[in-house]
């Protein structure tokens, strides 16, 4: 070919536009330090209208002076923003889109902001591009959605650019990848700048990834959301708890496996080093945890339940333990903690046993949700545990377990488990003919149900009255009628068949705490290895803080 | 692994009001008073929605603490905030009443109250505090023959009318999670707005009002940990130093002469507090 022929293609466009609006900033940055007072100036540089934005609204950390900034940017300047964020968790998340900053949003979990977002949506202010989970919102960034701009949030950095994220990293590393390596502009938020690398505990973003550093005019907001106070565990929580681990982790030989937060998980993990411990099963199951540093998985950790835990992110008022205990968490030289919630989610979506975690519906045949009639909450990453993932090779007893024979070509399963209580409230039952996420679906015109779990994914459902075992089931009739037999009395659970339920659980199919040893009665707080936070304390020899919110001293 | 892997069951705190009493007293020593069985419980809760209790929160035992004759009410803090109504506030006050008969026959029988309280039963209103009056003569009677004994361990605290009950005994023993005031946190914030007062501010609450501020303060007789040990040794010395010589509400003139030299113009610290109730003669 001629080489006079060939057209002259510029292949850095991204590059070239990165540079320019960075030249722009000249006179207002101090090599990669942007001045605290200048911040706004200088996002209405460095965004331009339409930009593709990630910010960093995490499950636990905000980027919230970075947020608070761009949402008082003018928006004759700055508008019709395509924001891209994991959790939407600030009032200023919004404001943006009421302002008409922004225009679409791409999210994975709205939390609190649930019910704001579905009235933007009603008043045609925000547009939904999608509502995902963790790491599939992850995924696309390095797809379809790679961001212009990332507004994140650290501890510390140095004058180069060096960060320290520590145990909050949390969705860090994900988001800056993919912005620093395709010419996006990285904008990191500290609660303090130090002049050199050898003044941070440890370098947990380098320096070549990052852009601008600036200083927030006050620490990153962060919430401890996985702290369960123990004194609130009620008799059925441990009726439920005793269930689990009698019918379902010493049953399955479980382990590895995710808790989802809840006071019915917390109680399974105040029983192992009691009813566990009673049960002979300690080192047999329950080894290997993907986890955030839960306070009520202290007393097991101290008893020696528990080899490894690798945590999404951190909980507030357990940095001492956590540094403590070196050889359970993943910690860095400094001693403190990593977590990264990316590495997290599919540690938990492809090498754990067991999924195990509540909900707010289910439905007949096993589907659940926690969407509520005009709150668009979004998913998280409960989808990404309680699922079985189709590219699971390994096999382990309790993956093994889960097929219906032992030809060479059945693959195993993962065990995802529903631990529900019949009712919410004395008028609001969980088990429900039709989950309020198809309402939802209808009003929105969504082409599809925000389902958090879907049935064919789960292999049991747990309640009060027993346990239901999914995956033995022979046909959809059989499986609707294992979930009415531990459906209690609500709807559902009212139209089984008295005879049909005494054969499931005849077969093994279904099973009653009678069926499984257990004494309704021994069903109590007694058997908490914590009964309050103050005891959690002890059990950690001190090295938990528990936040103000959670103390009664 | 410092600790042992079995049920830590050593917290006073965290049993429930029957639970309390039979830790507290010596082993089978235990009767209970007007027991569940006996359905004695409220008239008023049903009318207003309300499910009662056969013990209406209330559980009275007699029983040997160290060989020494005893009655024991606690309130059951889980049951309407541990408030007294027209039944349980009667039952406490009887069971003083108990005492103070056997002491003036010749017997000598002591009393511990273990208060978890909000105060007057607000469903009983009037019925309640004429209770409450009761309580707080029987234990003025009382206390001239035999120690009488209050106990605020928490989670509740002791608040209200039940708060100047506590304060009449021969002693006071508190644990750290234990609270002691006269209004309760919500009520103050209600009252003088959750700038100068915020309820949910946990930390500052305790540090007015928590065993430990209480008890550095000079207005109760005994800080100690929360384990059922503690708790009875606590009571068996308290029995053992017999009446005072002096009750505490009989020096409230030391107190009210600190008062009149208080300056309200600045918010008071829990270190002001505790330096001008000491100086009020809070001290033995």
């Amino acid at each position: 070919m001629n080489a006079a022929s060939k057209p002259t293609i510029n292949w850095s466009t991204r590059r070239d536009e990165k540079h320019s609006r960075m030249d722009s900033l000249k006179s207002i940055v101090d090599g990669s330090i942007i001045p605290t007072e200048k911040i706004k100036e200088a996002l209405e540089c460095l965004i331009k209208s339409g930009d593709k934005v990630v910010l960093e609204g995490n499950n636990q950390k905000q980027a919230d002076f970075l947020s608070r900034s761009l949402a008082s940017v003018n928006p004759d300047i700055v508008s019709q923003l395509h924001m891209i964020m994991p959790s939407v968790g600030r009032p200023e998340h919004l404001d943006l889109f009421e302002q008409g900053i922004a225009r679409k949003l791409d999210f994975s979990f709205s939390g609190q902001q649930s019910l704001r977002i579905g009235q933007l949506i009603e008043d045609g202010l925000l547009e939904v591009g999608a509502i995902h989970t963790y790491i599939e919102l992850y995924a696309r960034l390095y797809v379809d959605l790679t961001p212009r701009v990332a507004l994140l949030a650290g501890f510390k950095a140095d004058r180069a650019g060096n960060i320290y994220t520590g145990p909050s990293t949390e969705d860090t590393p994900a988001l800056i990848e993919a912005t620093a390596f395709r010419d996006g502009i990285v904008i990191v938020q500290v609660n303090e700048i130090v002049d050199n690398a050898s003044d941070l505990p440890r370098v947990d973003i380098p320096a070549s990834w990052v852009d601008y550093v600036v200083q927030a005019d006050k620490p990153f907001f962060i919430e401890p959301l996985f702290t369960r106070d123990p004194r609130l565990i009620t008799d059925v929580h441990v009726l439920m708890g005793m269930l689990a681990i009698r019918g379902i982790y010493e049953r399955h030989k479980v382990q590895s496996l995710n808790h989802g937060i809840g006071f019915n998980t917390a109680a399974i993990e105040l029983l192992l080093p009691t009813y566990g411990e009673s049960l002979g099963l300690k080192g047999k199951i329950c080894r290997h945890w993907t986890l955030n540093p839960h306070p009520t998985l202290i007393p097991a950790i101290e008893s020696g339940w528990v080899e490894s835990v690798h945590c999404f992110g951190t909980e507030l008022g357990m940095e001492e333990y956590v540094a403590a205990r070196p050889d359970v968490f993943f910690t860095g030289k400094d001693g403190s903690m990593r977590s990264n919630r990316a590495f997290c989610q599919l540690a938990g979506q492809y090498a754990v046993d067991m999924f195990i975690g509540s909900t707010l519906q289910v439905d007949g045949d096993g589907n659940s949700s926690t969407v509520t009639r005009g709150r668009l909450a979004g998913f998280g990453g409960a989808p990404n545990m309680g699922h079985d993932p189709g590219g699971r090779r390994h096999p382990s007893a309790a993956w093994l377990d889960m097929r219906p024979n032992d030809d060479l070509l059945t693959k195993g399963r993962k065990l995802v488990v529903q631990m529900v209580e019949t009712f919410q409230n004395s008028t609001s039952p969980t088990l429900v003919e039709e989950l309020d996420a198809l309402a939802m679906a209808r009003d929105y015109k969504m082409p599809l149900a925000p389902v958090m779990i879907y049935a064919s994914d789960v292999t049991h459902v747990l309640t009060e009255e027993g346990i239901a075992y999914l995956y033995k089931a022979e046909s959809l009739d059989q499986r609707r009628a294992m979930i009415a037999a531990v459906a209690g009395v609500t709807p559902i659970g009212l139209k089984r068949d008295p005879e049909v339920t005494a054969n499931l659980r005849a077969a093994g199919l279904v099973a009653y705490p009678e069926d499984l040893g257990i004494r309704r009665s021994d069903a109590t707080r007694d058997l908490l290895a914590a009964k309050s936070i103050a005891e959690l304390q002890d059990w950690s020899d001190g090295l938990y803080q528990p936040p103000a919110k959670f103390r009664s001293w | 692994m410092s600790n042992s892997p079995v049920v830590k069951d050593n917290s006073f705190v965290e049993q429930s009001a029957r639970q309390r009493i039979k830790r507290l007293l010596d082993k089978d020593t235990m009767r209970e008073l007007i027991s569940p069985f006996e359905r004695v419980t409220s008239p008023w809760l049903a009318k207003q929605g309300i499910v009662s209790q056969f013990d209406d929160g209330v559980v009275i035992a007699r029983g040997k603490i160290d060989g020494e004759e005893t009655v024991v009410a606690a309130i059951e803090g889980s049951f309407q905030g541990g408030s007294l109504g027209e039944v349980s506030g009667a039952k406490i006050a009887g069971a003083l009443e108990l005492a103070v008969e056997e002491n003036a026959k010749g017997n000598p029988m002591s009393a511990v109250l273990i208060l978890e309280t909000g105060g007057v039963r607000l469903q009983e209103a009037n019925l309640g505090l004429a209770a409450i009056a009761e309580i707080q003569s029987a234990i003025i009677s009382l206390r001239k023959y035999r120690p009488v004994i209050a106990l605020v361990t928490g989670p509740v605290g002791c608040f209200g009318g039940m708060s100047i009950s506590a304060a009449l005994c021969s002693y006071i023993i508190m644990t750290r999670e234990g609270r002691l005031g006269l209004n309760g946190p919500l009520v103050i914030e209600q009252e003088a707005g959750i700038v100068e007062y915020n309820a949910s501010d946990r930390p500052f609450i305790w540090s007015l009002i928590g065993g430990k501020q209480r008890f550095e303060s000079g207005l109760v007789d005994s800080y100690i940990n929360d384990s059922q040990k503690s708790v009875r040794e606590a009571v068996v010395d308290h029995l053992n130093r017999g009446v005072p010589s002096v009750h505490r509400t009989e020096k409230y003139c030391d107190l009210l002469e600190a008062f009149l030299h208080l300056d309200t113009q600045d918010q008071i610290t829990p270190e002001n507090a505790q330096q001008l109730l000491m100086e009020g003669g809070g001290h033995e």
